[in-house]
């Protein structure tokens, strides 16, 4: 696309999508490292993750401020208008990814006897794909690609799927386990919020697709 | 070739029509082949950069290019399937059932009735005093006007300011009964509270005349009409609900000018 006569203008809108790049990167991280210090039982790392969503936050803040300065003083149109549009909704939903993974960093100390999980080898797969998820709608956004926005929808099945297994088996280890319940309701949590950040993913992927053409991704996509 | 939304090919039957549309100013072409459908139901608004020819394009469908010496049309418009553009075509009443706004409101240097009255008297729409009494009234009251002039008629139009006399033009396009008014950038020298106000009259007046409404700016074509067409370079580019123009047109053109990428 070629630049807007007014510099300024696409100073502006570069700037917009650097902070959701920057939201964006943190939010991978934070998955990843929740997860890490999930498994391994470092609450350290754990204090950490929560620590820094601050700063993603903050950036949503920042987000937030720029685009309605530039709806109030740019008046943008078409293309530029969905593009702000867009970046203020997918702020707000890197924003809840962030807390999906603070809230998963939280839990860190309220399990016990971990070795005994079968579901927490099951989880950093799951977490993978819900990141790759993350990453690739990311990668979608910076390079306004409504293929690869529909290719991050069709991913939310499977981890629907994971879920869904994790779920049964969590379930399962209750029943035989009762001692375990407490620590199994907190993973129970976790696949949970794993599967939300799925779901916000594909939300995200919906606002690339419909920033870079207008049009919401076909039904059977979702 | 111009890009014409599918979504507007239903609209009801057209007011007027060009077709093929060509002017040509000397040896140079202004405009190129344009054909559009002016629907009686919307506000139409033609934006494009300066020197793109709607103004010049407007200006055909009441002949008010007739007046350029060097200027020739060709090709056809209709005005409820007559020919406009025929010898035969009476043009003093043509621009009386096409009403024309101007960018510099011009009223006469005559009171502000006058201003009103003297269209309907010398096209013999009121004979008596009452008549032509209740149509000033009428076109005031229409314009947005008549509270606030109602007890000044006899003052001269030209005292008023410039959003006011902008609405007497209005008022006086009206007077005789119109069936299109056409608008070249109406508004463009007025402050933002007389541009409100001639954005609502435009909107109050619409329905009731076809209109059409020549701009440069494209907030304004986005407030006002509902049908918007984009011309360059002497060519109508797009057409469309102006909705669908400003949120996702679809000619490149278009998208750059509208999101001022222009170069």
């Amino acid at each position: 696309m070629s630049d807007h006569t007014v510099k300024a203008f696409d100073e502006d809108i570069t700037r917009l999508r650097g902070l959701i790049a920057e939201m964006g990167g943190l939010a991978e991280v934070a998955i990843s490292e929740a997860l890490d210090a999930l498994i391994r039982g470092d609450i350290e790392l754990g204090d950490s993750v929560v620590a820094r969503d601050k700063k993603i936050d903050e950036l949503e803040t920042e987000v937030d401020k720029l685009a309605v300065r530039i709806i109030a003083l740019r008046a943008p149109m078409a293309d530029d208008l969905r593009e702000v549009i867009a970046a203020l909704k997918i702020a707000g939903v890197i924003e809840r990814i962030g807390d999906y993974s603070k809230n998963i960093a939280k839990r860190i100390g309220m399990i016990e006897g971990r070795d005994r999980f079968e579901p927490l080898t099951l989880l950093p797969a799951m977490g993978e794909l819900a990141n790759e998820m993350v990453h690739d709608v990311l990668t979608a956004y910076a390079a306004r690609d409504p293929g690869l926005a529909r290719e991050v929808i069709s991913t939310d099945a499977k981890v629907d799927a994971f879920y869904n297994s994790i779920f049964r088996n969590l379930v399962s280890h209750m029943v035989e386990n009762p001692a375990t319940i407490s620590s199994a309701a907190q993973l129970l949590f976790v696949a949970r919020n794993l599967e939300r950040i799925g779901d916000h993913a594909t939300n995200v992927a919906e606002m690339v697709h419909f920033a870079a053409t207008g049009t919401y991704p076909p039904e059977e996509d979702r | 070739m111009t890009r014409i939304h599918d979504t507007i090919k239903d609209d009801k039957s057209a007011k007027m029509k060009a077709r093929d549309v060509s002017v040509y100013y000397g040896a140079k072409k202004a405009i190129d082949e344009v054909s559009i459908d002016i629907s009686p139901d919307y506000v139409t608004a033609f934006i494009g950069p300066s020197g793109c020819g709607k103004s010049t394009f407007l200006r055909c469908f009441n002949r008010m290019n007739d007046t350029i010496p060097v200027a020739r049309v060709t090709g056809a418009i209709e005005l409820d399937g007559e020919d406009i553009l025929t010898e035969a075509m009476d043009v003093v009443q043509l621009r009386a059932r096409v009403g024309m706004v101007f960018q510099k409101p011009n009223p006469f240097p005559k009171s502000i009735y006058e201003n009103i009255a003297y269209g309907p008297k010398i096209h013999g729409l009121a004979e008596k005093k009452p008549d032509l009494d209740a149509i000033v009234e009428r076109s005031l009251t229409r314009a947005g006007l008549w509270e606030e002039v109602k007890d000044r008629l006899d003052d001269s139009g030209t005292a008023l300011s410039g959003g006011q006399q902008q609405r007497l033009c209005i008022a006086r396009a009206i007077a005789v009964d119109p069936e299109v008014i056409l608008m070249d950038e109406p508004a463009s020298a007025l402050d933002p509270i007389a541009t409100a106000k001639i954005e609502e009259l435009i909107d109050e007046l619409s329905g009731r005349y076809a209109i059409v409404i020549v701009t440069h700016s494209m907030q304004q074509a986005a407030r006002v009409s509902q049908r918007t067409a984009f011309f360059h370079l002497g060519k109508m580019v797009e057409y469309g609900p102006t909705s669908d123009i400003f949120q996702n047109p679809i000619e490149e053109r278009t998208r750059d000018y509208i999101t001022g990428r222009y170069g």
